[in-house]
């Protein structure tokens, strides 16, 4: 029976938590701090060989001659691999087996790993791999997703372009266009986004001298490269040992095909040269060969009657997924889903389509499909409100979802829902009414504008997979209380948070509590660390575990002091008897006693989440088991001499359940946020021809401390079903709004309407110079 | 490419406080010395073109980026890592802050940004919060949006004079 | 990255033997902030590098009658704060405050960045506003010539392989004469700009007669910083206000020939450059004359 928890959070909100709702410090707090060698590269064992991978310059190509002669010859180079030296399948890909790990005859993007080079020096690797002569045919290429989807386009792969195609139907919507009163229409694109992980991939294997592997590296989801590299070398997941090293930052690049690239790699030099292989990609290489956001190409066809209330929305989005698939599926399920907006439609008709191209890959990104999705849904309700001569808000709160009204999905909105509340506090917080008042009345060169932007995200994998976690706990003789996931650190402090609520279903003080590393021998399979899933699943399941051995102590301790579980209290580490207080026996005492008497202190527990029905050819049904709420205020200050959109200030309110720990909180609200902020004003990976202009940090901008808006971070709390004291997902969020409240904000300010995202100085500066030459005419 | 004699060079420098005489090569920067012949991993290659700082380490008091300067031009010079700042029994104030504030989340960029506030701090106790921007502004944090960051230094400022 | 070897002279006179004797295949490198980035960028692949850096001699700010000195090994963390540039010189700080974080202004160098001879090099409009001169240095004796016929085109400099540069020189600003620098990137730290901008303006007090100006941006004609020299002239000894402003204007639209690339449009490069031409100019006419000029 899976409880409800937004019930459990209404009893429980009652006690007094010790842990659950504080800022509890990280358990890696201090190693960061002191600069522990922690990572990766810092823990490379001496003799190892460094790798360099050959990639392909060219989009898409026929491989008529691959010379490694030179390479092979040049004095130091220890081994060259290439996809003759794979004993298993030559494949490294996520969901479609559309990708290998090694190109062969044919190469689909600029970048793809054709070899690699392996010598003690990774220096004389680099050298190396300058020698290798690899003569292309170059074959038809075709860049756009929009010419992808032709029929007569070129072919990236023999199945056709298109990956997956998925739908909304609701109602009807040409009824819904008849209903309307006016109807307005919009184009929106978004770019590749590139996660910039500070710590680019890295990884590296030890042969063992059974035959089996050791990976340890820099990813997200250690059973999902372990079930890859098993692939890739013929042997049996047992025979492959990966323990995830701490992660410098992931965002989705680091969850599903990369990492099996980079240790696939280096394992294929590791089993070939009987040494250790340690493959650390340079940043160039990384933003080259891994996933990123998908560019979206989305139009949209809305009806609204004069009073602002919307009758019929058609969407259709086009999504750049480079040469191979990746996640694009999934993400293109988001994104559909999510096509309208935290809004009440009756009719809807969506269609989403994953697109292969020659670009670069697409992927896991942070978001996955909801930036792209909110960035054209909320553009649109501002154009929407401009034409019928409505304030932003007002339009806003006549049409978003409030319990009980129905989602596109026609899945009902249940009491878990503070978007409402959200939406009051930002308005009232950013002095919406006021500012706008005071900016309209502003003249010279710089002008300002405030911008707003709601969201809803399903949470969890919902439709994307099975969603589930296996939490191992032990208690050591020294009273250590472990927890062991497969869940993984890389900077959101969720694995902390698993702490806390281990600490708070146990009663037990929270020192005594320690995380064992992600490794793949000694844990089971929690799923990947993605999607906000590390507390709200796996918080369950450590609410389950812990739960249960919680009894076990309950027991032992009811027996220790001649009474039965029921009369037995607790609170930090001493049971003692409800009806004699003064007798009572010590966590420590309990502990000794387990060991004396041979009954173990070992649990091992899986939760697993309804699985969500909806129907496949319309999407209505359940299609996420909570939803996090939100509304972002953005304001800005455009230079309308340089484009330049400073960001002043932004207010941040997001509906997050429970606040397990409120600092972490805000620090993931807050770097989602800038990240969100990048995507809005800096942030684009431009090719050309399919090869990277910007493959560095030079030319690709993220955005640095001078370039900070102030933030107000606003928490409600509605408690969700699903998550752990209803906790929501909080993860992902925070980066999906920025964009269409800043650019909704550049409206305010300067009356131009920017539909392609990044709003650089560039593009704001050409469309306010048309639009001044247009008001002249 | 012929293989001709690539000349070595001895290198002195004291780093942490201590003195050192390494052979380096030419085209060895002062990161690898630092991580590959030293053991001090602290300082971390995020980008190789000096674009995001997280290389940063203290070179006669100043932050500078390691991956840009070749070892054999830091002789003579000291260097400070992370690795001489604060012990886990005797915390920096600065690293203290850190962790009061979660500034610290996938913890890449930490070493840079605490040298980058000593560095900061050891020039001027007092800086105002334009002055705190703009010395850590060469370093790039994806993960915490510098906000924490920001806080966590000053109130490293704040424990720093309460002490004198 | 790939390997080189490098030569580290024991002095100056080490330096200028060595450089005499081996005139080619070498490359100087200063700090190298900008040759170990192009390095890693794989635009250059030298065989051999001259290390400067032990050149300390060559790293000083100096004012002899009425003439500033600044060797080449100077930092611009060091130049932006010598005591000797006052309220005058802000142009320097703004500069240096717009160049990068610490850990560039601590690093990179004068003689660095003029050599690099780029439009991404912000030092370079400021010295051709200043009509700096640099001194070259070889075995055979030193040579000055002016920083713009120093920079001959983009990454192309006036410099002999045997030859360092020693230091760059200036005159200092007379008292009704303002400098300003502007500059515009994509975020506000750690950019190449799209656009940047350095004016020297000597306006006279009661008839607001542009006496001098002197214009400069990264990019004039192509890619590298120049000088707008048309636009001077037109400018020269007419009185300013808006209505030669507007004929100043055109010159500069005319005398600027830009290009697009992956980063920004013609078309917007054009437009800024005008932008902070004017935003550069009202700021040295507020200074001199207590307010804008211009509208």
């Amino acid at each position: 029976m899976v409880t409800d928890q937004a019930a459990v959070a209404k009893l429980t909100g009652q006690q007094q938590m010790v842990y659950v709702g504080k800022s509890v410090g990280r358990f890696d707090s201090l190693d960061k701090v002191l600069g522990k060698p922690i990572y990766t590269m810092d823990t490379v064992p001496e003799n190892a060989l460094y790798l360099k991978v050959v990639r392909s310059k060219v989009a898409h190509a026929l491989l008529k001659h691959v010379d490694l002669s030179q390479a092979r010859k040049y004095p130091d180079v220890v081994a060259v691999v290439t996809a003759q030296d794979i004993p298993g399948i030559n494949e490294s890909a996520a969901l479609l087996p559309d990708k290998p790990l090694f190109a062969t005859t044919k190469v689909r993007f600029a970048g793809e790993p054709i070899a690699a080079v392996a010598s003690y020096d990774p220096c004389v690797a680099e050298e190396a791999v300058d020698l290798v002569k690899i003569e292309y045919e170059p074959l038809p290429s075709v860049f756009s997703p929009v010419e992808a989807l032709k029929p007569d386009s070129v072919k990236v792969h023999e199945n056709g372009n298109i990956a997956k195609h998925m739908k909304v139907r609701k109602g009807n919507v040409e009824e819904g266009f008849r209903q309307a009163d006016l109807i307005v229409e919009g184009t929106y694109k978004t770019p590749f986004q590139e996660p910039v992980p500070l710590e680019p991939e890295a990884g590296f294997v030890i042969p063992e001298p059974d035959g089996s592997v050791t990976c340890v590296g820099s990813m997200q989801s250690p059973f999902h490269v372990q079930t890859g590299i098993a692939k890739i070398l013929s042997l049996r997941p047992e025979q492959v040992r990966v323990i995830q090293a701490a992660t410098g930052g992931a965002f989705g690049p680091k969850s599903d095909e990369i990492p099996v690239d980079v240790l696939g790699m280096a394992a294929l030099v590791a089993i070939k040269t009987r040494k250790p292989a340690a493959l650390a990609y340079t940043r160039g290489e990384s933003m080259i060969g891994h996933t990123k956001r998908h560019p979206f190409m989305i139009t949209l066809k809305t009806g609204v009657k004069k009073s602002g209330k919307l009758t019929a929305w058609e969407a259709k989005l086009v999504a750049d997924t480079g040469a191979y698939a990746s996640l694009g599926p999934l993400v293109v399920i988001r994104a559909c889903f999510h096509a309208t907006g935290p809004y009440v439609i009756p009719n809807v008709k969506t269609d989403s389509y994953c697109v292969y191209t020659n670009n670069t890959m697409a992927g896991s990104f942070r978001g996955f499909g909801g930036p792209q999705a909110h960035f054209a849904a909320e553009s649109q309700m501002d154009e929407i409100a401009k034409k019928l001569s409505m304030d932003p808000v007002d339009i806003r709160v006549l049409n978003m979802l409030r319990p009980g009204s129905l989602m596109a999905t026609s899945q009902v909105v249940d009491e878990g829902c503070g978007l409402e509340e959200c939406l009051s506090k930002a308005v009232k917080e950013s002095d919406w009414y006021g500012k706008r008042e005071k900016f309209s009345k502003m003249t010279g060169p710089k002008r300002r504008g405030l911008g707003i932007a709601i969201l809803y995200h399903g949470n969890s994998l919902g439709p994307e997979g099975s969603d589930f976690a296996t939490v191992h706990m032990q208690i050591d003789r020294d009273g250590t209380v472990r927890l062991r996931t497969a869940l993984t650190e890389y900077g959101t402090g969720a694995p902390s948070a698993l702490l806390q609520i281990a600490a708070e279903t146990m009663h037990l003080p929270i020192e005594y509590f320690r995380l064992d590393p992600p490794d793949t021998d000694f844990c089971e399979d929690t799923g990947p660390t993605v999607a906000s899933r590390t507390i709200t699943i796996g918080g369950r399941g450590t609410q389950m575990v812990a739960g249960t051995l919680h009894e076990k102590l309950r027991e032992i301790a009811a027996e220790m002091l001649q009474t039965t579980g029921t009369e037995i209290e607790s609170i930090q580490g001493t049971y003692y008897k409800k009806s004699h207080p003064e007798n009572s026996v010590s966590f420590k005492d309990v502990v000794d006693q387990a060991y004396a008497k041979g009954i173990g202190l070992k649990e091992v527990g899986r939760f697993t989440a309804p699985k969500c029905e909806y129907d496949p050819e319309t999407s209505q049904g359940t299609t996420y088991l909570q939803f996090t709420y939100g509304a972002v205020t953005a304001e800005v200050e455009v230079d309308t001499e340089t484009g330049r959109v400073q960001v002043l200030k932004m207010v941040t309110a997001y509906d997050v359940g429970k606040a397990i720990n409120p600092i972490s909180l805000e620090g993931q609200i807050e770097g989602g946020t800038i990240q969100g902020l990048g995507y809005a004003i800096m942030e684009e990976m431009i090719h050309n021809d399919g090869v990277v202009v910007n493959p560095n940090l030079g030319d690709y901008y993220i955005p640095t401390s001078l370039d900070i808006p102030e933030i107000k971070t606003i928490i409600v709390e509605y408690p969700g079903r699903l998550g752990p004291y209803g906790a929501k997902a909080i993860g992902e969020p925070p980066i999906v709004l920025p964009a269409p409240a800043i650019v909704n904000a550049i409206d305010n300010a300067i009356g131009v309407r920017i539909n392609e995202i990044p709003a650089t100085p560039d593009r704001v500066l050409i469309a306010y110079k048309r639009m001044q030459a247009g008001k002249v005419k | 490419m012929e293989i001709g004699y690539l000349s070595k060079h001895l290198l002195k420098f004291n780093v942490n406080g201590k003195d050192y005489a390494l052979v380096v090569q030419s085209h060895e920067r002062l990161l690898d010395v630092l991580r590959d012949k030293l053991g001090l991993k602290g300082a971390k290659e995020g980008c190789s073109t000096g674009d995001c700082g997280i290389c940063g380490v203290l070179m006669d008091g100043k932050l500078v980026n390691s991956c840009l300067i070749l070892a054999i031009q830091a002789r003579n010079k000291k260097i400070v890592t992370i690795e001489g700042i604060g012990t886990p029994e005797k915390l920096h104030p600065i690293q203290r802050a850190f962790m009061k504030w979660n500034a610290s989340q996938c913890g890449y960029c930490v070493p840079a940004m605490i040298l980058a506030t000593k560095s900061l701090l050891d020039r001027n106790p007092n800086p105002n919060d334009d002055d705190i921007r703009w010395a850590i502004s060469g370093i790039l944090c994806r993960c915490t949006g510098y906000l924490k960051i920001f806080e966590a230094v000053k109130t490293a400022v704040a424990e720093i004079k309460e002490a004198q | 990255m790939k390997k080189f070897d490098m030569y580290v002279p024991d002095n100056q006179t080490d330096l200028l033997d060595y450089l005499d004797k081996h005139q080619t295949s070498t490359q100087l490198i200063a700090n190298g902030s900008d040759l170990i980035n192009r390095i890693q960028r794989r635009q250059v692949q030298p065989k051999t590098l001259v290390d400067l850096t032990g050149l300390a001699e060559l790293s000083y700010v100096k004012k002899e009658n009425g003439t500033f000195t600044v060797g080449a090994m100077t930092t611009i963390s060091e130049l932006f704060r010598s005591s000797l540039f006052d309220s005058k010189y802000e142009a320097f700080r703004e500069v240096a405050r717009k160049f990068g974080g610490p850990s560039i202004v601590n690093v990179a160098t004068v003689g660095g960045n003029v050599c690099s001879a780029s439009s991404s090099e912000d030092l370079l409009p400021l010295l051709l506003v200043l009509d700096a001169q640099v001194r070259l240095r070889s075995i055979k004796g030193d040579r000055v010539m002016r920083v713009e016929d120093f920079v001959k085109g983009k990454r192309n400099i006036d410099l002999s392989p045997n030859e360092i540069m020693v230091e760059i020189m200036f005159r200092e600003i007379d008292q009704d004469v303002k400098c300003a620098f502007e500059k515009v990137g994509m975020r506000n730290s750690l950019i190449i700009a799209f656009v940047n901008c350095a004016v020297y303006l000597k306006l006279a007090r009661k008839t607001k007669q542009v006496e001098d100006i002197r214009i400069a941006f990264n990019r004039v004609k192509g890619k590298i910083p120049a000088r707008a020299k048309r636009t001077e002239e037109k400018m020269r000894g007419q009185r300013l206000d808006e209505k030669y402003l507007t004929v100043a204007m055109d010159t500069l639209r005319s005398e600027l020939e830009l290009s697009s690339d992956f980063r920004v449009s013609q078309e917007y490069r054009l437009e800024v450059a005008c932008n902070l031409f004017k935003r550069a100019l009202n700021r040295c006419a507020e200074e001199l004359v207590g307010d804008r000029v211009l509208v």
